[in-house]
């Protein structure tokens, strides 16, 4: 449908509008102006902060440049995250732009990963994708691939090409019409009020009996709180790509069109702010 | 035998650990390792300013606190730290992944002031214990990841080849009606790269689990 295909255009386009500021802390007699830029909600941190890194070294000791990292209110921010995921799960009820404070000192090893290269982005992309081809096809799509199929599709995400990077993962979102959809959906569901960093396990497009499982399904089985009964107000908000899709929604279909890049469906659950 | 570079035995304890209904597999020991220093520039990673100093240079400057020292010797471990070997805590978790079908071993190792240790000296210790050369592709390798539970950065074996090679012996022990604990065997193999040695009785105690369909 020419509808669906508008929606993969428009999940690959969704920016952010975030402001970087240096850490108080690490500010100089150099004065270090905040630095504004559009984030792409599929990619990650490290991935598109070139710029920023550049205009606050100007403002730093260079004996004093350690690794970059970023915290949004005192929480350091996992760049293997998508940076949609970190949005919506610390800042999506909160005004724009996003305020991020940059760091280059005191490193947080207990919290974050080291990212000290493109290809630790690549490797860690590349390794969600296999993963997610492994829940949907037992790693036979992946693994058919050539070699440079896996590069395209790490060079449109870091290139921001939509179709380049399309041109190769429609074939991860195939699937034999006699099976009707994926053997079973990746996904991750995000919450703050947890120590347990994410939610992962199998669950199938469909029932034995052939029920198509929806969104709601999957809240049932994974996190029921976050599915208000009838009469009770809202508690949570459920969202995927910043937006909250109606549980009725096909879980195969969020799968095929609102998966990031890593082909991950991506779930946050987040309390409905109190005012 | 422990691989070339590590002396000592190893003071271990296995725990089973249980959060809600999936667990994990969790094992520390404190073993001396012989440390090269950072060989950044080698490994094609761009060099950053190393503001803390080596482990080496910290033993050698009598940083280890001697009421571990102590902690040691009455254990009886006897744990002899070589002429440039440091002391190390090694930490080892045996998650299941549900995406592959398999155990994956998850592993950080800590100086004795909580100071982790970096990549490129994992590896290091890696490439010293490993009789075979790990493939060079980043899938096959040892990476950085998220514990998948605690949220906290740990070293990981990835998984993806680990039905290549345990396949083979899994057909090989139903043809001849053997029993085959999957998680020991498992372990016997991708262990001792990372310094994880098994005891033999892990062998001839346990009782074989079932294998993973």
């Amino acid at each position: 449908m020419a509808d669906d295909k508008d929606v993969l255009r428009d999940v690959w386009f969704g920016r952010i509008p975030t402001c970087f500021a240096l850490y108080q802390d690490e500010v100089t007699e150099k004065e270090a102006e905040p630095f504004y830029l559009l984030l792409p909600r599929v990619s990650y941190l490290t991935l598109v902060t070139d710029k920023v890194k550049k205009h606050f070294l100007k403002a730093v000791k260079p004996e004093d440049v350690e690794e970059m990292w970023f915290e949004y209110e005192g929480t350091p921010l996992k760049w293997h995250y998508p940076i949609g995921v970190l949005f919506d799960l610390h800042a999506l009820n909160t005004a724009l732009p996003w305020s991020i404070t940059v760091h280059f000192k005191n490193f947080p090893e207990r919290d974050l990963l080291h990212c000290l290269s493109n290809s630790v982005i690549e490797a860690h992309f590349m390794s969600c994708i296999k993963e997610a081809d492994a829940l949907k096809h037992k790693s036979q799509v992946i693994n058919d691939m050539q070699k440079k199929d896996h590069k395209q599709l790490w060079m449109g995400l870091q290139n921001d090409k939509f179709d380049q990077f399309w041109a190769m993962n429609r074939k991860l979102m195939e699937y034999p019409t006699e099976e009707g959809g994926f053997r079973y959906i990746p996904f991750r569901i995000y919450q703050t009020m947890s120590d347990r960093p994410f939610i992962q396990k199998l669950f199938r497009p469909a029932s034995p009996e052939g029920h198509t499982h929806t969104l709601g399904d999957l809240l049932k089985e994974m996190y029921p709180a976050a599915i208000a009964h009838d009469g009770d107000a809202k508690k949570y908000q459920v969202l995927i790509q910043g937006i909250e899709p109606l549980l009725e929604t096909p879980l195969q279909w969020l799968s095929e069109h609102l998966s990031h890049p890593d082909n991950f469906l991506h779930v946050c659950i987040l309390p409905v702010p109190t005012d | 035998m422990a691989g070339a570079g590590s002396s000592g035995r190893s003071i271990g304890r296995t725990t089973l650990i249980s959060h809600s209904e999936e667990g994990y597999l969790k094992k520390t020991s404190l073993r001396s390792v012989t440390i090269t220093s950072n060989n950044a520039a080698e490994s094609g990673v761009p060099e950053q300013a190393d503001p803390h100093p080596t482990l080496e240079e910290k033993l050698s400057a009598g940083d280890v606190s001697s009421d571990v020292r102590s902690d040691l010797e009455e254990d009886d471990a006897c744990v002899q730290a070589a002429a440039s070997g440091v002391v190390l805590q090694h930490e080892y978790h045996v998650l299941f992944s549900c995406s592959f079908g398999v155990p994956v071993l998850y592993f950080r190792v800590f100086d004795l002031e909580g100071r982790s240790l970096c990549l490129e000296q994992v590896w290091d210790i890696v490439r010293r214990n490993s009789r075979m050369r790990l493939q060079q592709s980043p899938w096959n390798t040892i990476t950085q990841q998220e514990h998948p539970m605690l949220g906290q950065p740990f070293f990981v074996l990835h998984p993806c080849k680990t039905e290549e090679f345990m396949g083979p012996v899994v057909r090989a022990a139903e043809a001849e009606n053997r029993k085959v604990n999957y998680v020991v065997t498992w372990l016997s193999v991708v262990g001792p790269l990372v310094g994880l040695e098994l005891a033999l009785s892990y062998s001839t105690l346990l009782q074989p689990a079932l294998c993973p369909q």
